[in-house]
Order: C-alpha cells, then structure tokens, then sequence
C-alpha cells in the first residue's frame, strides 16, 4: 500500500496533481508520467529529506516497483524510531 | 608513446586474433553487475566463443555483407555474439533495447524505418520481444529474414576442423575497405540515418585517436555507455579490443540509478579511462554521497573525457571539486568533439592537461562573433574540445560554405581519414552534407580558438538529452495527436537545464482550454504521450489558438517560439512548472 505522503512527494517532484496519478505496490517508474532515468535522482532526493533518511545506490537500484520503494522508506523510518 | 605492437593486421578480426595469440590470458571485457555476478572474458576465451557464434550464424546462413541486428540487454554473451558476426564478414548493428514505456507500435515503426533503410537481414533478440518483432519478420523467397534468441543457444565444447577452415576462408575473402559494422542515429520513427563503417576507418580511428590520448597497454576502460551510441561503441569497445587493453563494460540502467558504481569499478579494477556525456558530471557531483565514497581512489584515471552533448565549464568544476579528495587529478579533465560519420573523434584535448577554457565576451558571441574578455560580468565561459587527431581536419564555414576567420561564429566543417563512405541506401541526405572534397558539414556551430575548437552549439534543430539526440518533429507528432491540443500547432525544442547539465524537452502547444484543472490533466496527457515515443518531456507551455508564430514554411517556428517563452514576457503562456 502506497502512503498517501510518498504519494505526494513523487507528485510534487514531478509537478503532477495527485488526484490524477494513481499508484499502488505494483506501479513501476516508468509507467509514472515524467519519471524518467534524469528525473530519478532527483525524486529519490525528495523522499530522503521529507523522510529524512538516506538510501544506498544499490538499494534502489533492488527496487523494481513504488511498492519495494514504499518498504524501503518504511524500513528506514522504523530503523530511525 | 602510442604505438600498436601489430600494424599487419588489416581487418577487425585479425587484430582481435593477433592479441589472443599473444595475449590470450589478459582480459578483454571484463562484464560487470552491481546486481548479478560480473563475467571476465580474456582475449583467448572471448575468441573462442566467437567462433562457435560464427560457426552457429554461418549454419543460419548469415552471409558476407548481411545486417544483423542486436537488441539484447547487458548480457556476457553480447560480446562473444558481436565478435562471431564481424568473424563472418557481417555486420552487426547494434539497437537499443526498448524501454518498456516505448508503444510497442512506435518500436515496430522504428525497426521498419531501419529496415528500410540499412536492411536488417537477420534479428538476434531476446525471447520477450518475439511477440513484439515477430510480425514484422517476412520471409521472401530466397531472402533470409530471421528472428533468433541467442541467449538460449547451447555449443559443444568443439567445433569441426572443416569448420574451422571454412571460416577463415570466408575471413581472408574481407578486405579492409569492405563494411564491417552499421551504426544508427538516434530518433524514433525512421529518421534514423544509417552510417556503415569499414575495417580500414576503424582501425584507422584506433591508431589515430590512440596517439591523441597516448593509449597505452597498461590502459584500462570503464564505462557504463550504451553500445548503440558511437562514444560507447567505438571509444569504449572497439578502441579496447583493438589495442589489446581490458574495457569494463557497466549496465547503463544500473549506473543511472546507482552512479556510483562507476567509481567503485574504477577504483577496484584501477581503470585509467572513461567517457562521458555531459550530464554524467552533473548527475555524479550532485547525486553521489560522501559515505558511498568511503574506500573509493580515482588516482589511476588519467583521462575522464567529456563528449557527445555541450561541454559546460561548471560541471568540470563541480566534478572535480566534489572528486579532487578521493584522488582525481584536475589534469585528468578532457574533451572530445565526436561524431558516428567520422568513426568518432574529430578533435581531442591534450593529454595530461585539464580542457582549456576561455572567457568570450557573451553579447559578441550571441552576435556570432568571438571577443576574448577578462570582465567576468559579461563573459560565458567555453571549454574547448582540443586539436584534430591526426588525419582530421577541421573548418569553420559560413551558410555558403565558405570558410571563415578565428574571430568569428559558423558550421563545424570536418574531413577524415576515418569518414563514412555515406549514409546507407540514404543518397539524398548524403548529398546535402559531404561535398565533393570530402568535407563533412556537421550541422554544429563553433569557432576555432588557438587552434583549439569550441562547440556552441547547432544550426540544427535537434535536441540532445543525456547525449541522446532527438528530433523535435517525432516529439511533435506524438503531442499533435492528443485531445484538445490544436492539430499542427506544436513546437519542442531544448531547454537548458543548469542544474542536470544538459538539455530537456520543451513543448508549446496550442489549446482552447483554460481552466486550470483541465490544464492540468492535458500537461498530464502531453507528458504521458511523449512517454509513448521515449521522450520525456520536462516542460509543458499551453497557449491559446493563433499564439504561436508560423517562419516561411508556414510550419510554428520552433526558434521564434522558444525566444518568446524564453522571454517571459506573455501572461498567455500556462506551464507545468
């Protein structure tokens, strides 16, 4: 289950209304309009500081779909509780 | 001092053939995955198996002279499969694999613009695509047009001794001014141009660029280039394997989301060399954080060298700023100014020198004049791509052609010992840019400095993200067709992005709408339509109908247009940013 603030941060970065974009576990990036290999460091830049964590390379690089992200962020947010 | 140990070898093959003899041990295309296992391949091996592919293409009936496509993702077979297909006098032409956001329509219209033009004879693939390409596969009387999955092929430990000989019959057959690899631009709906190069161009390049970067046998390549483009296909393959030095070949999908890996191999495996593409700087100096540096020593790269878009002086600084402390040497900062129709380098910086830069006055240069100025307020800094490797010239030319002087702004001109012979089954546009004497007329606009050469920039209207080239009009296309955009009535072009140190993809776009929300989702639309054609576009203008302004051909003009957002000045303008 995607967050609805996950949600929000990828809108933001890709200047898309969230109302119209509809992602769930199994989206994966490129079926996100203008969520391309340039604009994905940035996105991954986003999320780190609105959850203030950090991501390793080859940890997104293990991330197939938004789904593996969302776990990815939720095992960083727990590990800094 | 550059100098190749073999100058007999007068075909691709023999030369490949002269280093696993000699050096059969020492790899040549080390095979690597940040995610899987990596696969070292040494000069013997790699032969070896090259020859049970060529023994497999030869049982298909692959002949002398045919195209045989490669759309296959970064696999250890991909080399040994390359190798086989130039070992039978073929040609192998490499293709990119579809990115699975590309309609499966618009990579079909592709592969037939292809086919039309350079005539794929043979399609070596992987199996999720036959459902894809299949349809388009016709078999017509004696000519073999075929679909094959060579990463299932299974070989024998042997191969026949008859065999043996039969190929290196069909070897000595190949001259070295016969075609021995098929190279295509970018774009998305046939506007590819085929550029066929011959033994003798390549092995020409490979000793005239090797002494401009004073390639050594201690070399070693890194790079993550895709092996469709020229600068991973020549600089970072061909070059290795025909000086006999290891290229280490990364997955360009995993270094786009992992850059770091790319200083991890170069670390690890002590490379000396790599290219870029521009925004490869931009993208690591911002996105690559300290503690992923932790063990990393860039002391063994002597050159880094920038090409195949703009090369901008603030991300050498960023780079180097960011990775002086992990051992990069300011020195190692070099440029190239490259093309596919001239093999690839045309100029080259010096080595064991950082790339000039010159301050220009930027009204002047704005003007298409240089004036060099040290008032920092004014000026634009331009780095210069270097000198003419050897057997290249270089001109700058007005819009008759005519050659012009060092203070002023014109088209690129270039003659090559390594020139294409033209572009495949292509007269027309051949015509239109190389002249009876051999000049090649780039299309790119700069200026000779010092004897060094500056690229500004392009008479042509192509856009060029990441490296990549791409032709406003398939953009167009693709966005005249969505609801509520006004048929014909669109324009892309560039846009400078400072930040990614490249260009994005702009588009105005006429419309009726003007609410907000609808706004919103037609931007939406645009974005997902340009995702159609592998087109990401950034930026989305929408204008009201009777906005944009038509040059001669009765067409929008896209530079009018740009100018007029670029000036921000319109309250009619709605964007998406």
């Amino acid at each position: 289950m995607i967050s609805e603030r996950l949600k929000k941060v990828i809108c933001d970065e890709l200047n898309l209304s969230v109302d119209l974009v509809e992602l769930d576990d199994n989206t994966e990036a490129n079926e996100v309009p203008g969520w391309d290999s340039l604009n994905h460091a940035n996105i991954i830049v986003a999320i780190e500081k609105n959850y203030g964590v950090r991501f390793k390379g080859l940890e997104i690089l293990k991330c197939k779909n938004i789904g593996d992200l969302q776990k990815l962020v939720d095992s960083k947010t727990t590990e800094t509780l | 001092m550059f100098s190749l140990i073999d100058n007999e070898s007068k075909i691709l093959w023999s030369r490949w053939e002269y280093f696993a003899r000699t050096q059969p041990n020492k790899d040549a295309v080390v095979h690597w995955s940040a995610t899987g296992r990596n696969y070292r391949w040494s000069y013997g091996q790699l032969l070896k198996s090259a020859i049970k592919y060529s023994e497999r293409l030869k049982q298909l009936g692959v002949k002398k002279g045919d195209v045989c496509a490669l759309i296959i993702r970064h696999n250890p077979q991909f080399y040994p499969l390359y190798l086989g297909i130039v070992g039978i006098g073929a040609l192998p032409a490499v293709l990119a694999y579809p990115n699975p956001r590309l309609h499966h329509e618009k990579f079909q219209q592709g592969l037939i613009g292809m086919s039309e033009r350079s005539g794929l004879n043979w399609i070596f693939t992987e199996r999720e695509l036959e459902r894809i390409i299949k349809p388009l596969i016709v078999y017509r009387g004696k000519v073999n047009s075929g679909l094959f999955f060579p990463l299932e092929w299974e070989f024998k430990e042997n191969i026949r001794e008859e065999t043996v000989t039969e190929l290196e019959d069909i070897r000595n057959s190949i001259s070295e001014n016969e075609p021995t690899l098929l190279q295509h631009s970018s774009g998305t709906t046939g506007l590819q141009k085929p550029i066929v190069l011959s033994h003798r161009a390549i092995l020409d390049h490979v000793n005239n660029y090797g002494k401009a970067i004073q390639l050594s046998e201690n070399d070693i390549v890194a790079s993550w280039l895709p092996l469709y483009h020229d600068m991973g296909l020549i600089a970072a393959f061909h070059l290795p394997l025909a000086s006999g030095i290891t290229t280490i070949q990364i997955d360009p999908f995993e270094w786009v989301l992992a850059p770091s890996i790319l200083l991890d191999v170069i670390s690890r495996e002590k490379a000396t060399l790599t290219w870029l593409p521009n925004f490869a700087y931009n993208l690591m100096a911002d996105k690559i954080k300290e503690e992923e540096l932790q063990n990393i020593s860039l002391e063994s790269l002597r050159m880094v060298v920038n090409s195949s878009e703009k090369v901008r002086a603030e991300s050498h600084e960023r780079f180097y700023e960011k990775f002086s402390n992990y051992g990069l040497q300011e020195n190692s900062l070099a440029t190239m100014y490259a093309m596919a129709e001239t093999t690839l380098a045309v100029t080259q910086s010096e080595d064991g020198k950082r790339a000039t830069e010159i301050m220009v006055d930027r009204n002047e240069l704005a003007q298409g004049f240089v004036e060099i100025t040290e008032n920092e307020k004014k000026s634009t800094v331009c780095v210069s791509s270097g000198k003419p490797i050897e057997d290249c010239q270089i001109k700058i030319v007005n819009d008759r052609r005519e050659e012009i002087t060092e203070d002023r702004i014109g088209e690129i001109a270039v003659k090559s010992v390594s020139m294409f012979q033209g572009y495949r089954n292509y007269p027309e546009k051949t015509a239109e840019v190389l002249d009876d004497e051999g000049w090649f007329y780039t299309g790119d606009l700069g200026f000779i400095y010092d004897n060094e050469l500056y690229v500004i920039g392009r008479i042509k209207d192509i856009i060029i993200v990441a490296g990549n080239n791409i032709y406003p009009e398939d953009v167009e296309d693709a966005v005249s067709k969505v609801e509520n955009i006004i048929p014909g009535r669109v324009v892309a072009f560039g846009e400078e992005d400072e930040v990614l140190g490249t260009e994005q993809v702009s588009i105005v776009a006429e419309t009726k709408l003007d609410n907000e929300i609808e706004l919103r989702k037609l931007s939406m639309d645009i974005v997902k339509v340009g995702m159609s054609v592998d087109v990401n576009i950034q930026k989305v203008y929408l204008v009201p109908p009777r906005w944009l302004i038509k040059s001669s051909s009765g067409k929008p003009s896209r530079k009018t247009n740009k100018q007029r957002i670029m000036d921000n000045i319109d309250r009619n303008v709605w964007s998406n940013r």
